[in-house]
């Protein structure tokens, strides 16, 4: 058709120059409607294009072939293409449509049950269309579903890695937060997690919402697993909200907490086998399994404050386990993971128990304390930025303002206005 | 240009010295055109109309020191005036300021004068000679006052007054002399000071330490460099590019001796661990500010954002 060449010809054309791309952008926006009607449009006319040059006229006729539900292999395929391939400039000047495509993309690649393929655009895409490291965009969480549905976490913890300062959709963020506490619990790394799903947690929300309900119900277990401490009440900083409903969704796992907070393993391992239908559910059953041996540490570190030395066979009957080699492998892999520090005598199997080696006199330290100061020197960067935003926000104009009306000490302040016309 | 004199004798320069002509000098001038804007140190030249001036007028005064055998070491220096109109120097006075000087330093007397300007010129020559019946082959020492910031040495010139025969008749000419800087502990002092001349308002804490700080990372830059440069040479006379000079590496010897040692073990640890410190310090620093900036944002976001009116009077909110 005339209008399918035309176009062709103008994406050809235009994709030069910024000015030319802001035309062809308005070009493309009257035709969009064409488009999606003209049945001409096939993915052959896409032949002609060079994604990587024409990624704006390129993505407007993706968007509008893709619309139905057709998923073939080779539409796949052909959309990953794009996405790797597009440039970053260009597709900036239509974010949502980008980011439609790109949650399209990924529901036909879930669709595919082949999550695998979809990471790497995915990866790239949210690079392409964040507009500063700090930003979250919509593109997050759905690449760390992906991510964690291919079991490739060391790609999802690329993306964790960037400090998130300014979010647009709460949902998002939860969903950020929730996805990447499951990856981080994934690649073991447990204080992360908590970190991540304690913002779930803490987030301002006004309803209860099954984010944060499930992402609650993991932040007990992993706080078991990391810190070896439950407390029932949430954060102060909880919403209220929070605060009122998620107790009422969580009662189970409340018990394994008050149980690990006993110390016993008995009674826990009966809590566990008492619920396991509930964890089975919420698909937790494998990290209370791992609560449940994180007992055992969590006892041993104990006895560490306690005791200076101890032989193996009392390590095992205070800790309640079966053999004194039980023990010895315990206190071995807690010695490896840097829990403890501690010197086991074969000989007699006594083990005692050392402080911590580490002087802070070595050059690696110095690195360490390097990075760790520049970070904070970022991080207080930020916050100034924030603290000086935040006097222009007419919120807290309107309220100092209604502050100092109070005291009129005759006509020496004048009242800052209440309103502010433009 | 002077040749180079011949006499052999050896001289030594103290700052203090330099710091009196210059002070002279820039005293004289700021008296004779103060400055338009408020300067409140003065030093720098104002430029434009005062440059005319630079040029024109110089000062003058006389320089005091002891001459043991073959070394003349000049140590202080005081001002005169010149006679306009017979060109000469203040006799009674110099005799006056000699006497002076010979109650409190009796070792002290008078080796030469000075005076500003770029180069000797014929004039200086009559006020030379003045003053050789005081001393009998006296010093004339020359400052440059021209800032010249491409020139890495002191401007200043020492001559001494030698016969030679010129067309036939030996007439007394100005020949250059080589000298060294000499300093007393008191005179570094004074000249470090002045080299960092504070801003007047005394600074607070963090601009001292800052500026303390500056001082010590550009002496350490200018160490650096300098054994840099030793290196080099040293490397170069082992390859065999420049042929071994025995003396010079004695006294490189000597002088790396006098360093501190650096290698050893304990200076190690003792090293890093007050690095460590240091860095611990700076981090607790660095979380404190970001603290108190914590609490400044989650004040204001709390006035702004709180849901719950406030209800009842309220300090006022600064």
């Amino acid at each position: 058709m005339n209008t399918a060449e035309a176009l062709i010809a103008s994406i050809q054309g235009l994709s030069a120059t910024s000015g030319d791309l802001s035309a062809l952008h308005s070009v493309l926006k009257k035709a969009e409607d064409s488009l999606r009607n003209n049945g001409d449009v096939q993915l052959a006319t896409l032949e002609e294009l060079d994604p990587s040059i024409h990624s704006l006229g390129y993505l407007y006729i993706l968007e509008a072939l893709t619309r139905g539900t057709v998923s073939s292999k080779g539409v796949v395929l052909l959309m990953a293409r794009f996405i790797n391939s597009c440039d970053a400039g260009q597709i900036r000047l239509a974010r949502e449509k980008f980011v439609s495509l790109c949650k399209r993309f990924k529901d036909r690649v879930l669709e595919l049950k082949d999550p695998l393929l979809g990471v790497a655009p995915l990866l790239s895409a949210v690079r392409k269309v964040q507009v500063s490291a700090k930003c979250l965009t919509a593109l997050h969480p759905d690449c760390l579903q992906l991510c964690l549905q291919a079991k490739c976490y060391k790609a999802g913890l690329s993306i964790l890695s960037d400090d998130i300062l300014e979010v647009d959709q709460p949902r998002d963020f939860y969903l950020y937060c929730y996805y990447g506490g499951m990856i981080c619990i994934g690649l073991k790394r447990f204080q992360k997690a908590s970190e991540l799903l304690y913002n779930v947690v803490t987030a301002p929300m006004f309803q209860l919402n099954a984010i944060a309900l499930e992402a609650y119900k993991k932040y007990i277990l992993v706080t078991l697993i990391h810190s070896g401490q439950f407390s029932g009440s949430l954060p102060k900083c909880a919403s209220t909200a929070a605060q009122r409903h998620l107790k009422s969704g969580c009662m189970p796992y409340y018990e394994v907490g008050n149980r690990y907070n006993d110390g016993k393993i008995s009674e826990l391992e009966a809590v566990v086998v008492a619920h396991s239908s509930d964890f089975e559910n919420d698909n937790n059953l494998g990290l209370v399994k791992q609560a449940v041996a994180s007992l055992y540490k969590r006892n041993i570190l104990r006895l560490t404050q306690k005791y200076l030395t101890l032989s193996l066979q009392d390590i095992a009957n205070m800790v309640q386990l079966a053999y004194a080699k039980e023990a010895e492998m315990h206190v071995l892999q807690m010695i490896q993971e840097g829990q403890i520090h501690a010197l086991i005598n074969q000989k007699d199997g006594m083990v005692r128990f050392l402080e911590d080696p580490e002087q802070y006199k070595t050059s690696e330290m110095i690195e360490v304390m390097d990075s760790v100061i520049q970070r904070t020197i970022g991080l207080s960067k930020n916050l100034f930025a924030m603290d000086e935003s935040l006097p222009c926000d007419p919120l807290y104009l309107g309220k100092v303002g209604r502050e100092r009306q109070r005291f009129d000490f005759g006509d020496d302040f004048d009242t800052v206005p209440q309103k502010f016309s433009m | 240009m002077a040749p180079s004199s011949s006499s052999g004798l050896t001289f030594k320069l103290h700052p203090l010295v330099m710091l009196n002509i210059s002070d002279h000098f820039t005293r004289v001038k700021t008296q004779l055109n103060p400055p338009a804007s408020s300067c409140a140190t003065g030093n720098n030249p104002s430029t434009g109309d005062a440059t005319t001036l630079t040029q024109d007028f110089r000062v003058y005064g006389c320089v005091i020191g002891a001459q043991k055998g073959r070394t003349v070491e000049i140590f202080n220096s005081f001002e005169l005036l010149l006679d306009p109109t017979t060109d000469t120097l203040d006799r009674s006075f110099l005799e006056k300021k000699q006497e002076l000087y010979q109650k409190v330093f009796p070792n002290y007397y008078i080796l030469g004068w000075y005076s500003t300007g770029s180069d000797a010129n014929e004039s200086d020559m009559s006020i030379h000679k003045a003053l050789m019946d005081i001393n009998e082959s006296p010093v004339y020492v020359l400052l440059n006052p021209a800032i010249n910031h491409a020139q890495k040495d002191l401007p200043v010139t020492i001559y001494e007054s030698e016969f030679h025969v010129i067309d036939g008749i030996p007439q007394p000419i100005f020949v250059n002399a080589s000298y060294t800087i000499e300093t007393v502990e008191a005179e570094r002092i004074s000249v470090d000071h002045v080299a960092h001349l504070k801003p007047s308002d005394g600074g607070s804490a963090a601009t001292q330490l800052a500026a303390h700080l500056t001082g010590i990372h550009s002496a350490i830059k200018m160490l650096n460099s300098r054994i840099r440069v030793l290196h080099q040479y040293l490397g170069a006379m082992q390859k065999g590019d420049i042929p071994c000079d025995n003396s010079l590496l004695r006294q490189v010897a000597s002088l790396l001796r006098s360093l501190p040692a650096a290698q050893s073990e304990k200076f190690e640890e003792d090293f890093l661990m007050e690095y460590n410190d240091k860095l611990l310090m700076s981090y607790l620093a660095m979380i404190t500010n970001c603290t108190s900036n914590m609490n400044e944002v989650v004040d204001k976001f709390n006035t702004a954002y709180e849901r719950n009116s406030r209800r009842g009077g309220r300090t006022p909110f600064m």
